[in-house]
Formats: C-alpha cells, sequence, structure tokens
C-alpha cells in the first residue's frame, strides 16, 4: 500500500463515522445546543443520538451538560477544545488524502 | 440524515431565523425609532424637547437594543428552545468590533456627505434618507441574506432601498420622512417576522413532555 494511501487509515474513526462527524461538525459552528437541536439537524433517533454523544463524551470530545433553561430542562452539548483539536485534525488529514490521491 | 456538510454552518446560523422573532423584534425597534424622528421633528422648533432628544436618541438607540435582546431571548425561550432546541452562538469579539468599526465609519461618511451635499441638492432630493434606505438595505442584503441565506433578507434589503429612494422624492420634512421611513420598515420586518413565526409554529408544533429528552 502506496504512503498516500496508507494515511487515511490513520484517520480519527471516532469522527470518521458519519453520524458523530455531523455531530462534531454542528457543534463546532456553535458555542452549545441542546439533544433536541442535535436530534433534528442530523435526524438520529434519541437512542442512536444519545449513544453517538456518549462515545464522543467518554473520548472527551463533547462536553455534556444536564441544565435549566428557565424552566426548560436542557441536556446542553459543548465541542471539548480536544474535540476541535481532533476535528481539526480530521479535516486536515482528509484534505492531505484527497490532494495526494487526486 | 442530511450529509450535506459544507452547508451545516450556513444551516446552524440560519436558525436564528428560522422563527422570525428577531424582526418582530428589529421590527418594533423600527417603529419606535420612526415615532421618535417624526416627535422630534414636531417639537424642534416650539420647545426644549428638540434639543434635548438629540441625546435622547444615543439612549433610547441603545436602551431598545438591551430591550430588543431580551424580547428576544424571553419569546425564544418560550416558543422556539422547546420546540426544535437551544443554541447559544460563538460570540466572535474580533467580528463584532469589525463589524462595529465598519458600521460607525459608514455612519460617519454618510453624515458628513449629508452635510456637505445636502444643502445643493435639498431641493428635489432627502440625501440622508436615500442614504439610509440604501445603508439599512446593504446590512439586510449583506450582513443577514449572505450570511444565513435567506431570501427574504434580500426582499427586506431591496424593500429598504426602494423606501428611501422613493421617500427621499417627497418634500416631507427631513424628521418626518426618516421616521415614515423607520416606521414603514418597522411594518414590513413586523408582517415578514409574523409570516416566518406562523410557519414556524405550525410546522413545528410542541412536543409532548414525554418525547423531550
Amino acid at each position: 500500500m502506496s504512503n498516500e494511501l496508507r494515511s487515511v487509515t490513520e484517520l480519527d474513526r471516532l469522527i470518521h463515522e458519519p453520524a458523530r462527524l455531523l455531530i462534531v461538525t454542528i457543534l463546532s459552528t456553535v458555542a452549545s445546543a441542546d439533544f433536541l437541536f442535535l436530534q433534528r439537524e442530523t435526524g438520529l433517533t434519541k437512542g442512536n443520538l444519545s449513544a453517538h454523544l456518549s462515545k464522543l463524551e467518554e473520548a472527551g470530545y463533547v462536553k455534556i451538560e444536564k441544565t435549566f433553561k428557565g424552566k426548560l430542562p436542557l441536556t446542553v452539548c459543548k465541542l471539548t477544545a480536544a474535540g476541535k483539536k481532533a476535528l481539526t485534525q480530521y479535516r486536515q488529514q482528509l484534505q492531505d488524502f484527497m490532494q495526494k490521491t487526486s | 440524515m442530511n450529509n450535506n456538510f459544507p452547508d451545516v454552518e450556513q444551516r446552524v446560523k440560519r436558525y436564528w431565523y428560522t422563527d422570525g422573532i428577531a424582526e418582530l423584534a428589529s421590527g418594533g425597534m423600527f417603529i419606535l425609532l420612526g415615532i421618535f424622528l417624526a416627535a422630534q421633528q414636531y417639537f424642534m422648533e416650539n420647545s426644549l424637547f428638540g434639543g434635548l432628544s438629540q441625546g435622547g436618541l444615543v439612549i433610547f438607540l441603545i436602551g431598545g437594543m438591551a430591550i430588543g435582546r431580551w424580547f428576544i431571548k424571553a419569546l425564544k425561550a418560550r416558543l422556539t428552545y422547546p420546540r426544535t432546541g437551544y443554541v447559544e452562538y460563538h460570540v466572535d469579539r474580533r467580528n463584532t468590533n469589525l463589524r462595529r468599526a465598519i458600521a460607525a465609519v459608514v455612519a460617519l461618511l454618510v453624515a458628513g456627505f449629508s452635510l456637505v451635499f445636502a444643502e445643493r441638492v435639498a431641493s428635489f432630493l432627502n440625501l440622508t434618507l436615500a442614504l439610509t434606505g440604501i445603508l439599512v438595505g446593504v446590512i439586510f442584503i449583506f450582513l443577514q441574506g449572505r450570511s444565513s441565506g435567506l431570501e427574504r433578507f434580500y426582499v427586506l434589503g431591496g424593500t429598504s432601498m426602494a423606501l428611501g429612494i422613493a421617500l427621499s422624492l417627497s418634500s416631507l420634512p427631513q424628521g418626518y420622512s426618516l421616521g415614515l421611513f423607520y416606521s414603514l420598515m418597522g411594518f414590513v420586518l413586523i408582517i415578514s417576522g409574523g409570516i416566518v413565526l406562523r410557519r414556524y409554529l405550525r410546522e413545528n408544533p410542541l412536543p409532548a413532555e414525554a418525547e423531550r429528552e
């Protein structure tokens, strides 16, 4: 396998999964977003979204806080510094791969 | 699932305008500003109010913006967040300061340009009003329309420009014509925001308590 092709195997698989990539991309454009917003924007089911968020939280890419906005209970998600770094790195790696192989 | 990643950022930004609440608040502000400017013109010649109101305008604008922000937050917390979710946007201080600086420079240029040339063209054109219409239109088109990709802001921008230029041809005193411009634009914004809010509420019913989280 050539080095160009091998570089794609070094991609962060946690972020590479489409649903998680979408979640992380959405969170990278805002300061924070709640569970309902993420569910609507991604089109994922509650269970699926919960599972993906848990994986991202375990990896330290997303911080999840249970809070209130007025009387409204909110599950607010934020991208951590590690999450931002991982997304930037992932984009760079993917861009490099595309440039090398095109 | 929508996998159109390049569109994600713009779609998230567009969410701020999805309910029309920001337009309703801006419309209210515009109408109040219109009334204020017309009142300023009316009292200008025969009372102390005219002189005092120059300083009052600044306080009115700052206070109005604070109340507008509070109104938007309160209404979004009541109508939007329970229906389609809560989002907090990044405050890009560098970008905000740059926008403020550009707005201040443009406002100064408009004021200076008006002072220098207003006398020459006052007989057929209310230059300040025409420039105000164009400036407000540019703000709608470039700051809101382009960043959000929503077509209605282009229509609002075009309306502002057309209204500003049309009213600049009227023979009304400047205070009244400016007041009329802001009031009419306020009504246009409220109608636009009202239509958007009505559609939003119809398309996004409140989820049952059990469905939330």
